[in-house]
């Protein structure tokens, strides 16, 4: 199931990138961009989550909180350029979940909603273990063991080997930038430049031709790797 | 108040007396007084005349000195009429008249030039608060169609970011208003959030960062630390040498926790090291780079300070370490035992 994503924001451009943005995590998303009658719009929406925005023609974000904390308890992120200490104290009493200020990181950004949204819709045992788990030809990546698996048989991967394939596996037949990948491992806070990639993916060749698989990441040269 | 200055301008007055004492030693000898009785008549004369002087000099020193004493302990000292006993004197009444008049147009002054000052830092907060939709715009945009050109484009705008934030501390560093909350914060969450506001510029200029032991948490502010780090990680990046790298770490020292930023750049000379945290205060490496404003580490203490973190800097620039700005948190152990 996706999740819904409500953006109330009143400037068009950055809503229509958010939109952009978050659609492209695998979020559905509207946009909300008449703000009368705001509460009656989120009822008939039921997102699972709201993106506020504090200064709004008309309104205030925090009028719009209490409104939604009077018939739910989805998460509210609030995002705002003012970042000072009352408007952060504000959203908190308000019932916020949290408070982004802009220039928002996107990376912060999208760990945060969710983060927020395991934290509200949690999802069963299986599920997850089943969620987690990703195949490609075969070969299945099991990131919360960190293991990758083929043939029945297992090898172990470090920190650094699992986020890569786990892009990679996102990715699936599709060709994967290694900028693109470098710019997923430092959002997952692993800084790792051009050389230390190179002898990371040789590594995970290395231990999925152990495992009998051989060329499963093929080097596309000048554009990056492919699955 | 100078004695002597205080008997020069009697001097007129002691004249006349004098005057005064030779026309009636005069007059009384040629109406046939003895010289005897007339030199006692002017000893006595001469008597009260220095008896109520010294008295008048004594009085009026002491009215004087209070005065000046009490104008020295005002902190405004331009309010000292609003204190002030009203003179008995005619002159001194005119010059309390005018110490009044003073006062006023002084006030009218500081009053105006205040208002505008405020005027002036809530349009560049207003300003700042504006203009950072459109960098967010610009940023969301870039994201959502990475190439090389949106990368480059990503790095100068952490630029752009990075210079409005430090406005924004600048303008409210200056006045004592409180904008801070003291919460448990963990040094990685902020570590990290630093390190991704920066990530493109750390990425363009291939700089290799490690952040792999902190696992202290402190009470403090988190966006406040934020700030300053980004600070810390723009100032390496800047003045880089080849094959850069940044090292933050933390450790618990007793009482302390340090939070250190280490980097391989160019060092900061020995003698420019006392003052680098001084305003304005640019040194050789900023002379040599042309981009500095003295303002980055100034404001960081300035922060640090309210915040009360100690920071000091600590370079070896013959050996070619680089520099090492150390954060140190105080442990409290009452919040702590309150927490648990």
């Amino acid at each position: 199931m996706r999740e819904k994503i409500l953006i109330i924001e009143d400037d068009p451009a950055i809503r229509n990138q958010l939109k952009t943005l978050l659609e492209g995590n695998g979020y559905l998303v509207e946009i909300l961009s008449d703000f009368t009658s705001a509460a009656e719009q989120i009822k008939s929406f039921s997102p699972h989550l709201v993106l506020l925005d504090i200064g709004l023609p008309g309104i205030s974000g925090f009028d719009i909180c209490s409104q939604i904390r009077a018939f739910s308890d989805m998460p509210v992120v609030f995002v705002t350029s003012s970042n000072t200490d009352m408007d952060e104290l504000n959203s908190i009493m308000l019932g916020g979940d949290a408070f982004i200020t802009k220039p928002y990181n996107t990376a912060i950004l999208l760990a945060k909603i969710a983060s927020l949204l395991k934290k509200a819709y949690p999802i069963s045992g299986e599920e997850a273990k089943d969620g987690m788990k990703l195949t490609w030809r075969g070969a299945s990546l099991h990131p919360e063991k960190s293991t990758i698996e083929y043939n029945g048989q297992e090898a172990e991967l470090t920190k650094n080997e699992v986020k890569i394939l786990y892009c990679l596996f996102q990715h699936a037949g599709a060709i994967c930038s290694r900028n693109d990948l470098i710019d997923y491992l430092w959002d997952s806070q692993l800084y790792i430049d051009d050389n230390a990639l190179s002898v990371n993916v040789n590594r995970i060749r290395e231990k999925l031709a152990s495992l009998g698989l051989e060329d499963f990441i093929k080097t596309k040269y000048r554009q990056g790797y492919l699955i | 108040m100078s004695t002597a200055q205080y008997l020069k301008n009697r001097l007129p007055f002691l004249l006349v007396n004098v005057l005064c004492m030779v026309l009636l030693s005069v007059f009384l000898l040629l109406s046939g007084n003895s010289a005897d009785s007339v030199f006692l008549i002017l000893s006595v004369w001469v008597l009260i005349l220095a008896a109520g002087l010294i008295l008048s000099c004594i009085y009026r020193k002491r009215e004087m000195d209070r005065l000046l004493a009490m104008t020295e302990q005002l902190s405004d000292r331009y309010l000292i009429a609003e204190v002030m006993k009203k003179p008995g004197r005619a002159e001194d009444q005119v010059y309390f008249r005018i110490l009044k008049m003073a006062e006023k147009s002084m006030l009218e002054q500081v009053n105006a030039v205040r208002r505008e000052q405020k005027e002036y830092r809530e349009y560049i907060e207003q300003w700042i608060h504006e203009v950072k939709t459109p960098i967010t715009a610009i940023r969301l945009q870039c994201e959502n169609q990475r190439s090389d050109f949106s990368r480059e484009l990503l790095a100068e705008l952490e630029k752009v970011s990075q210079y409005t934030e430090q406005a924004l501390y600048y303008a409210r560093s200056e006045h004592a208003e409180k904008d801070y909350s003291i919460r448990e914060i963990r040094l990685s969450d902020v570590v990290h959030q630093a390190i991704a506001d920066n990530k493109y510029l750390l990425m363009q200029n291939h700089v290799a960062v490690e952040a792999e032991q902190i696992e202290d948490t402190v009470y403090s502010d988190e966006k406040w630390i934020r700030f300053i780090l980004n600070q810390l990680i723009a100032n390496a990046v800047k003045y880089r040498t080849e094959h850069p790298c940044i090292q933050i770490f933390s450790e618990r020292r007793g009482d302390t926790v340090h939070l250190c930023v280490r980097d391989n750049g160019m060092g900061i000379p020995p003698e420019d090291l006392p003052r680098i945290f001084e305003k304005g205060f640019t040194g050789q490496n900023g002379r040599k780079r042309q981009n500095s404003t003295g303002l980055g580490l100034y404001l960081c203490r300035r922060l640090c300070g309210r915040l009360g973190i100690g920071i000091c800097a600590r370079s070896d620039e013959s050996g070619g370490q680089g520099t090492e700005i150390v954060l140190s948190f105080r442990v409290d152990h009452f919040m702590r035992q309150v927490s648990d």
